[in-house]
């Protein structure tokens, strides 16, 4: 066991080493740079942006888009796309608005099934050799309509403790940054610190060397998906409670942002790459962008085009600094 | 004729005939079971109505072309392979939807003009689809859900300049019956039947097969990747623009005219037992997908199932005909 372990992270050591006297991956400093150009941008704009209370206002819907983009990562990292996120997300604050406040322990067990839905999904993807994106865009009605029947019209009552943890206000530091970095900080200690992350990420990269050197890519898949369940409940306790209400179909473009912050953040479609801390910063940087569009005063018409030519220019970055080309 | 051609015709879904049996009969027509299943839907919606119910036949076959059009586009572009997929087409129907019937109107009822639009969006789509896949290099999952909402924004402003009536010639073209049988349905049956021939018996349908069966081997026997996705792409997109013009006219232009079809037309290519995989595909289950999912609906509505179950319903399908069927190529 610990022989395979040293097996399978030390060519990776040894190629960060490498890669770091050769050059630092551009595709890494591209979210970092971004955010710092946007939060640039729109403080010249309104100065306002350049204070605890303004940062906390233009980050603020950060939280639930990062633990999202957090969720979609695990899944990307092991070569798959999940395109039911948005509508997880919003079920997640359907179970929170409607079961949470009169029956706390259901409301527990049914986002557990949820978890346990999404390794089945896994196993699915992996055994039956079905597609992700399939597999997830069928799941992602099956959401839609649980969330639908749970709560046919938004509203609901989330938990106070739900709501008074979302909307907290730190000194010194804006209580987003904080919560970004602590989730940045979990993710990237599952991923990359946990022994078990070299598999998930040699899962995505190349699933033939660590089929071979004796892991079980089902169990690697369940639990990746099993980990993007989690997150993605994350990301919806969070909208529940800084909405104070629940609403099946509201974040559904939470699917593309989340795809969008990882990407930013530096990770592949092709699997392979953890990046907690850059989906998170590209999270940071993507609501950094929502906020300046309302600060320009753009339509909200024209906000969801915007959305899409944003995940455009992400990958119009991500094809001039990627010199490892696909 | 190329190598990859050549090897698209010999991997054909054909058995060796010597040991013909049932069994092998029915693994290469894969299509048998989704009509078996729409006689189910059919028999379960006369027991609901407790007598054998032959008129909702003619009224599913009526709505029916709408999505055999989207299906067989949406088939084009699995049959490509692992990773091909449009899910700009529901943005692509709404958009189509409402500029078309506005050109109409503006242009006292010139039918001509209102195809004409729906080819420009589709041409539009197409080209932006295909830029974003091929110029970024990013999977088409991410590029045809990035310009969907693109389109989905400019239909958002598009319709907030006011929507126009459907155009009455087109209207009643759409809702045309001789003795009960839809004329649209019939034409759209010439359609599919015209993009059966396109795919099995032309070189281009033949270069999709063979780059859906093995892209590597496809590109080295010299077949021209670039045009052939395009053209499947294009296919996808023009064919969603006219499903959208016609189905303005048939109800009327919607925000969310095109949302069911983002599913479904993938349940049909599924369903109908083309390989989601790529490289395998027929136009018959695309006919057969598009009546059993609208027999589906009838029962759902019939049994008095809301929109939410249905959801579930129709989302739980597609995993569970998946988790049966399986994705792996035959080698």
């Amino acid at each position: 066991m610990q022989l395979m372990q040293r097996s399978v992270s030390s060519p990776r050591t040894q190629s960060v080493v490498l890669r770091r006297i050769r050059a630092v991956d551009m595709t890494d400093l591209l979210a970092p740079a971004a955010l710092i150009l946007l939060i640039v941008v729109s403080g010249i704009m309104e100065p306002a942006v350049f204070s605890v209370s303004g940062l906390n206002l233009v980050l603020s819907s950060a939280i639930p888009l990062a633990l999202a983009g957090l969720s979609q990562m695990f899944i990307i990292m092991v070569g798959d796309i999940d395109l039911g996120t948005g509508f997880f997300v919003g079920l997640v604050s359907a179970v929170a608005a409607v079961v949470m406040v009169p029956n706390p322990v259901l409301a527990v067990l049914i986002l557990a099934g949820l978890v346990v839905f999404y390794a089945l999904a896994g196993a699915l993807v992996q055994v039956r050799r079905i597609p992700a994106l399939i597999v997830t865009l069928g799941l992602s009605f099956v959401w839609l309509g649980i969330g639908l029947l749970i709560l046919p019209t938004p509203g609901g009552q989330v938990p106070n403790w739900l709501i008074e943890l979302t909307n907290m206000q730190t000194p010194f530091i804006p209580y987003p940054i904080l919560v970004a970095a602590i989730i940045g900080f979990v993710a990237y200690l599952i991923t990359i610190r946990l022994p078990y992350g070299a598999i998930l990420r040699g899962g995505g990269g190349s699933p033939e060397s660590v089929q071979r050197t004796g892991w079980s890519l089902l169990k690697m898949r369940m639990i990746a998906y099993s980990l993007a369940g989690v997150f993605g409940i994350a990301a919806g306790l969070s909208v529940g409670g800084m909405t104070a209400s629940g609403d099946p179909q509201a974040s559904a473009n939470y699917t593309l942002l989340a795809i969008a912050a990882v990407i930013l953040g530096g990770g592949r479609f092709d699997g392979g790459k953890a990046v907690p801390f850059g989906t998170v910063i590209g999270a940071l940087a993507i609501s950094v962008a929502g906020s300046m569009l309302a600060l320009l005063g753009v339509p909200s018409d024209y906000q969801t085009g915007v959305q899409g030519l944003i995940l455009v220019a992400v990958l119009a970055g991500r094809v001039i600094t990627d010199r490892r080309r696909p | 004729m190329t190598m990859a051609e050549a090897t698209a015709r010999s991997a054909g879904p054909r058995a060796p005939r010597s040991r013909a049996s049932v069994g092998d009969w029915l693994r290469d027509h894969p299509w048998i079971w989704v009509y078996v299943g729409a006689v189910v839907m059919w028999l379960g919606i006369s027991v609901s109505n407790g007598r054998l119910n032959v008129g909702v036949v003619g009224a599913v076959f009526a709505l029916a072309p709408f999505l055999v059009l989207v299906g067989i586009g949406q088939m084009f572009v699995i049959t490509l392979g692992p990773g091909n997929i449009d899910l700009s087409v529901p943005n692509v129907i709404s958009l189509s939807a409402f500029i078309t019937t506005q050109v109409m109107v503006l242009n006292s009822g010139n039918l001509l003009l209102g195809f004409a639009a729906a080819f420009g969006i589709g041409l539009a789509a197409a080209i932006l689809n295909f830029a974003i896949i091929l110029g970024l290099h990013v999977p088409p999952i991410v590029a045809t859900l990035a310009s969907g909402l693109i389109l989905q924004s400019a239909t958002t402003v598009f319709a907030g300049n006011g929507s126009s009536n459907p155009n009455p010639v087109l209207s009643d073209l759409t809702h045309l019956r001789i003795s009960g049988v839809s004329v649209l349905a019939v034409c759209c049956i010439v359609v599919a039947l015209v993009f059966s021939f396109v795919l099995h018996r032309t070189v281009f349908g033949r270069r999709v097969l063979a780059i859906g069966q093995n892209e590597g081997a496809a590109i080295f026997s010299g077949v021209p990747r670039g045009r052939v996705m395009f053209m499947s792409y294009a296919i996808s997109a023009l064919l969603a623009a006219l499903a959208g013009l016609l189905l303005g006219s048939f109800s009327s232009p919607s925000l969310a005219l095109g949302d069911p079809y983002l599913l479904n037309s993938i349940a049909v290519v599924v369903l109908g037992g083309s390989l989601i995989s790529g490289g395998r595909s027929n136009l018959l289950g695309i006919w057969g997908g598009a009546m059993f999912l609208l027999l589906l609906n009838t029962l759902l509505n019939t049994l008095n199932i809301e929109v939410a179950t249905q959801n579930i319903v129709k989302g739980a399908l597609i995993v569970l005909v998946l988790a049966l069927v399986g994705a792996e190529k035959r080698k």
